[in-house]
């Protein structure tokens, strides 16, 4: 079953190496390696679109390259955001160019299961109505590999559990790599779930946001922001203290239960910083809940995108990739979304990734991982409105495209928390969200 | 049962005759007043189940310009049909089996071992109370690499099999409920041995005098199941059955987009009523037998 | 041999302890045990041993012990109440309906529909029956605002999300359950019975109360135990519409052992067993039930 005995640090090791910078001999040794294992069709035209994208001057946006309905890459010209090519540079990244030998390694192995990825969250997939490239089209484009996808809406405590129940099946129901709540990352390491990896640009994630041994390493963030449906809110709200308004009656809603959802606890926690708390104090997040539900203005419904396009949670508080996701796919509808980031309260969720130590492929998984954080993979995420976690190092070394950077929403004086100062919040948030909302009581 | 509360008083003897005689046509024309109650209660519970299936039509033609939008969509999806086609086959197959396991069950508690009705019951009613995820995560750590009885989990037709193995589990609780209540309305007893007393054996009792006189049970005990196949998604999810209908579904339901969800579930609900007539019609083969077979 | 057994079976009332407690006859029941083994019991063998593990994988009972602490005796008491409550009330209106279409009168094709319908309403659960709901009795449901514009406002007195809003939907997929499996038993109910009542000047309401349901009862309480069952289950509909401010045995299962966040999946197996403990006794209280209302039936 596993190529690599697992606990091979060495091996592992040696992958972690960073990757060379990219050059035209890494572009001819893609070409090559298409050559050499007979994936002329598919790697060759990636290799020849890469070296345009050299030749052009390193500077077009994702758009630029193939993407999976558009017509071959000899005529590039006829791809959608090709005209971005001759504007000026302003910003750009290139092409992902796999190391051949972890390629290789991962092709042997032909696919990575992955668990837990939306395809509407941080353009992780193929969407309705989405013609730009995807993280999962384009990571299948660059190395030939197959995506195993497993449940998509899987929760954090899902995830660990399937790699638990899979430690002896390396079955297609086994997955290699997680993307979980920052706290469950030390939690699966702990329990020796966990394989150790650096990817090629371990050292631009920042610090506070990756395990120093290389088990678990911050994949992207957002901040909380309204949702409104502009058929039923006549006055879009601007700020947390708007909520409280009465015109808001019945219409202010959770993305999840704040006894439960990351999304859910991080939004009281946000309304805590907005409210006088601060990371170290989210009192005053439950206080400013339960003034919103006494005040009858807080409506229990799980909102998702359907129950507010209903007009039933006409003001949804979401990660701003998710609103913003959701307006577009609305607007498609004919129906109007307005997405405020309040000007307080800006907190900042952080999910994490990391590789399954009983991953039945192992290099695919490190290679999908290569993908992630390469400077493509990052400006993949970005495209979907997330905040990858390499964005200060891109925006520093210009490698996003200005047209992408427009499209991102204000994420100005964003707050990260401590791993400490979340799990604490989170406790008292879930410990006493039932009193503050008097939860039970109703009917 | 205020029903047929207020009846005539009944006749001489000879009226009663002709009813007796004029049989199912005059029996259910007789309770004028009976028949206005069951009218009400019949267009309550009708409109209590149409309205929220209006609700769900009138906000799924809401996109403009196309109010049509979200159907075509969807149909043009290829995991939609794919998926309903899948978990239409897996649903068969699970009411074959379930029905294997069930109908020779109950008739044997029901004929012989009445004792054995609380702990049976109880069995298929577990299903209830054993959360899906922990039932799903569990086939995988019995059936994968290196269980002690057999290995399914490592490919896709062996977690096919587990799957449909867990959907019969899942049926247990509707099938055996609708195959012992179907048993109930006949008498058990007589009909087998009647049939023993004809040299039967037991293989050929079931099939040919059970099985015929629980054609309702039976179709209600199918169309529960087949209703559950195409819904559940937890399951499905955890074993990787991913082009399965339930996940499918659930899947829009999470998405970003607001109209498509609707779409499916009142396509699906269409397309699965339709699915039922077709078994409601193929059940209809054996009624002549039930007749024939039946004690009455 | 089987013959023989049959008649003794027959003559003796089944409540005589036989003197071999494993006859032959158990024999019968091995498929059905080999398969629940094989797919359920051994698979959720791991939820026992589970729920006596804490995070750290040594023996504990803590797990039980908590059961008495936080939102957890809160939950129970939500899911038994509106377990009974849809139960009770899915079961008499389904019956209703199953009788209106059965016995009632109406033209067959109803029936047929109904009952094909039925079948197809019996598993619109969780996120769509939430939604479809939202849809029609919602803030901006389209019934609420028809209502509104005849100047009948249902909002704020009743909410969709509360209690009696939660027990009002999952009726959607009680009442069909009811009505599927009620209606062979109505079906069985014979002619000759009704009309040998007749004969004997027996009222309506008599012959129901001295023959129908005396047949029928055992039936109506062993489906209103499978609808009890089916609510007590039910999760994704409840999690959907009323989210942060009920709780429910099935939401706190799923938040311990699946969710984001609070991961103590030993405290969730632990739930997961009460529920298979309140399932046990409902069907231990359901037998004295059915063994008490048939002797009062009888009386």
């Amino acid at each position: 079953m596993h190529v690599a005995p697992p606990g091979n640090v060495a091996t592992e090791e040696a992958f972690a190496r960073p990757a060379p910078p990219l050059t035209l001999a890494a572009l001819s040794l893609a070409l090559g390696e298409g050559n050499l294992t007979g994936h002329r069709a598919l790697n060759r035209p990636i290799g020849l679109l890469a070296v345009l994208a050299l030749i052009v001057g390193a500077c077009t946006s994702p758009a630029a390259s193939v993407s999976p309905s558009s017509p071959p890459a000899s005529q590039p010209g006829a791809t959608p955001g090709a005209s971005q090519a001759s504007q000026p540079p302003a910003g750009g990244f290139e092409e992902f160019v796999p190391d051949p030998a972890m390629l290789a390694a991962a092709k042997d192995e032909g696919t990575v299961t992955t668990i837990a990825l939306p395809h509407d969250w941080c353009n992780y997939g193929p969407r309705e109505g989405w013609t730009e490239p995807n993280v999962i089209d384009t990571f299948k484009e660059r190395t030939g590999l197959a995506v195993n996808e497993l449940d998509p809406n899987a929760g954090s405590g899902d995830e660990v559990e399937a790699i638990r129940a899979n430690k002896d099946n390396p079955g297609p129901t086994a997955p290699d790599v997680i993307d979980v709540g920052l706290s469950f990352g030390p939690l699966a390491k702990g329990e020796g779930l966990l394989a150790q990896h650096k990817v090629a640009t371990w050292d631009t994630i920042p610090d506070s946001a990756k395990d120093a041994d290389g088990f678990w390493w911050g994949d992207y963030y957002g901040v909380l922001a309204f949702e409104v449906n502009k058929s039923v809110v006549a006055n879009v709200p601007q700020d947390w203290s708007d909520l409280l308004k009465p015109e808001y009656k019945g219409q202010v809603a959770l993305a999840g239960d704040p006894r439960t959802s990351n999304q859910a606890i991080q939004t009281v926690y946000a309304a805590a910083l907005a409210n006088g708390g601060s990371l170290d104090d989210a009192q005053p997040g439950l206080d400013f809940f339960k003034q919103l539900n006494d005040s009858g203005n807080l409506n229990p419904t799980i909102a998702n995108a359907s129950t507010v396009a209903a007009g039933e949670t006409p003001i949804t508080i979401r990660w701003t990739y998710n609103a913003l996701a959701s307006r577009d796919a609305a607007a498609a509808s004919g129906l109007e979304i307005e997405v405020v980031v309040p000007k307080s309260g800006r907190f900042a969720g952080v999910y994490v990734q990391a590789i399954s130590k009983f991953a039945p492929h192992p290099n695919a998984a490190k290679l999908w991982q290569e993908f992630l954080y390469s400077d493509e993979g990052q400006n993949l995420w970005l495209a979907g409105y997330c905040h990858p976690i390499r964005y200060e190092n891109l925006v520093a070394e210009n490698k996003v495209p200005q047209e992408a950077l427009a499209k991102l929403p204000d994420v100005a004086g964003a707050v990260f928390p401590s791993l400490d100062q979340l799990n604490k919040a989170t406790k008292l948030i879930t410990e006493n969200w039932d009193k503050a909302v008097g939860a039970n009581i109703g009917g | 049962m205020s029903g047929t509360g207020t009846q005539a008083p009944f006749g001489p003897l000879g009226v009663m005759r002709s009813w007796l005689q004029s049989g199912r046509a005059a029996g259910s024309r007789r309770r004028g007043i009976g028949s206005i109650w069951a009218w009400l209660i019949f267009i309550a519970g009708g409109l209590y189940f149409i309205l929220p299936l209006v609700g769900t039509y009138l906000f799924s033609t809401r996109p403009r310009p196309d109010p049509f939008l979200a159907y075509r969509q969807v149909l043009a999806d290829d995991g939609f049909l794919g998926g309903l086609l899948y978990s239409f086959v897996a649903g068969l197959v699970t009411i074959f089996i379930s029905l294997l396991i069930i109908v020779p069950t109950a008739y044997w508690v029901r004929l012989r071992l009445p004792r054995a009705r609380p702990i049976v019951e109880f069995v298929t009613l577990m299903p209830f109370v054993v959360p899906p995820i922990v039932l799903a995560f569990g086939l995988i750590r019995i059936y994968g690499g290196g269980s002690p009885i057999i290995v399914l989990a490592a490919t896709d037709l062996g977690l096919n099999i587990l799957l449909v193995a867990a959907y019969v589990i899942l049926s247990f609780p509707y099938m055996y409920r609708a195959v012992d209540t179907g048993l109930a309305a006949i008498d058990v007893r007589t009909l087998t041995e009647a049939a023993q007393s004809m040299g039967s054996g037991w293989g050929r009792i079931l099939l040919q005098v059970i099985f015929p006189n629980l054609r309702t049970a039976l179709l209600s005990g199918a169309f529960l199941t087949l209703a559950i196949v195409i819904g559940e998604y937890t399951i499905a999810q955890v074993l990787a059955r991913t082009q399965a209908f339930g996940p499918y579904l659930s899947l829009l339901g999470r998405s970003s987009q607001p109209f498509q969800p609707a779409a499916v579930s009142l396509i699906s609900f269409g397309l699965t009523w339709i699915a039922m007539v077709a078994i409601a019609l193929l059940g209809r083969g054996s009624r002549q037998r039930v007749q024939v077979a039946g004690a009455r | 041999m089987t013959e023989l057994t049959a008649t003794r079976e027959r003559g003796v009332p089944s409540a005589r302890p036989a003197p071999r407690r494993f006859g032959w006859a158990w024999l019968g029941l091995v498929p059905f045990f080999l398969f629940a083994t094989a797919f359920m019991f051994l698979p959720v063998a791991f939820l026992v041993v589970g729920s006596l593990h804490d995070g750290t994988g040594a023996l504990t009972l803590a797990n039980y012990a908590d059961l008495s602490t936080g939102v957890i005796p809160g939950a129970f008491m939500n899911s038994i109440e509106i377990s009974l409550v849809t139960a009770i009330a899915g079961g008499i209106f389904g019956l209703l309906l199953a009788w209106s279409v059965v016995l009632g009168g109406l033209p067959r094709v109803l029936r047929a529909a109904l009952m094909t319908f039925s079948g197809v309403a019996s598993n619109f659960a969780g996120v769509p029956l939430a939604i479809a709901f939202i849809f029609t009795l919602g803030l901006n449901g389209f019934v609420t605002v028809w209502l509104r514009d005849f100047g009948i406002q249902i909002y704020p007195g009743f909410r969709l999300t509360t209690k009696l809003g939660l027990e009002l939907v999952y009726l959607y997929f009680q009442f069909p359950l009811m009505i599927l499996i009620i209606a062979p038993a109505l079906e069985g109910l014979r002619r000759e019975w009704r009309e040998a009542a007749e004969n004997m000047g027996a009222s309506s309401a008599q012959y129901w109360r001295h023959v129908a349901l005396p047949i029928l009862l055992p039936s109506i309480l062993g489906t209103m135990i499978l609808l009890f069952g089916n609510s007590f289950g039910a999760q994704a509909t409840a999690y959907q519409l009323t989210g942060g401010t009920l709780n429910i045995v099935t939401l706190v299962i799923s938040s311990q052992i699946r969710g984001d966040v609070l991961h103590n999946p030993g405290l969730g197996y632990a739930v997961a067993m009460g529920m298979v403990g309140i399932m046990a006794l409902s069907i231990f209280f359901y037998s004295i039930l059915q063994r008490r209302s048939e002797r009062w039936l009888k009386a």
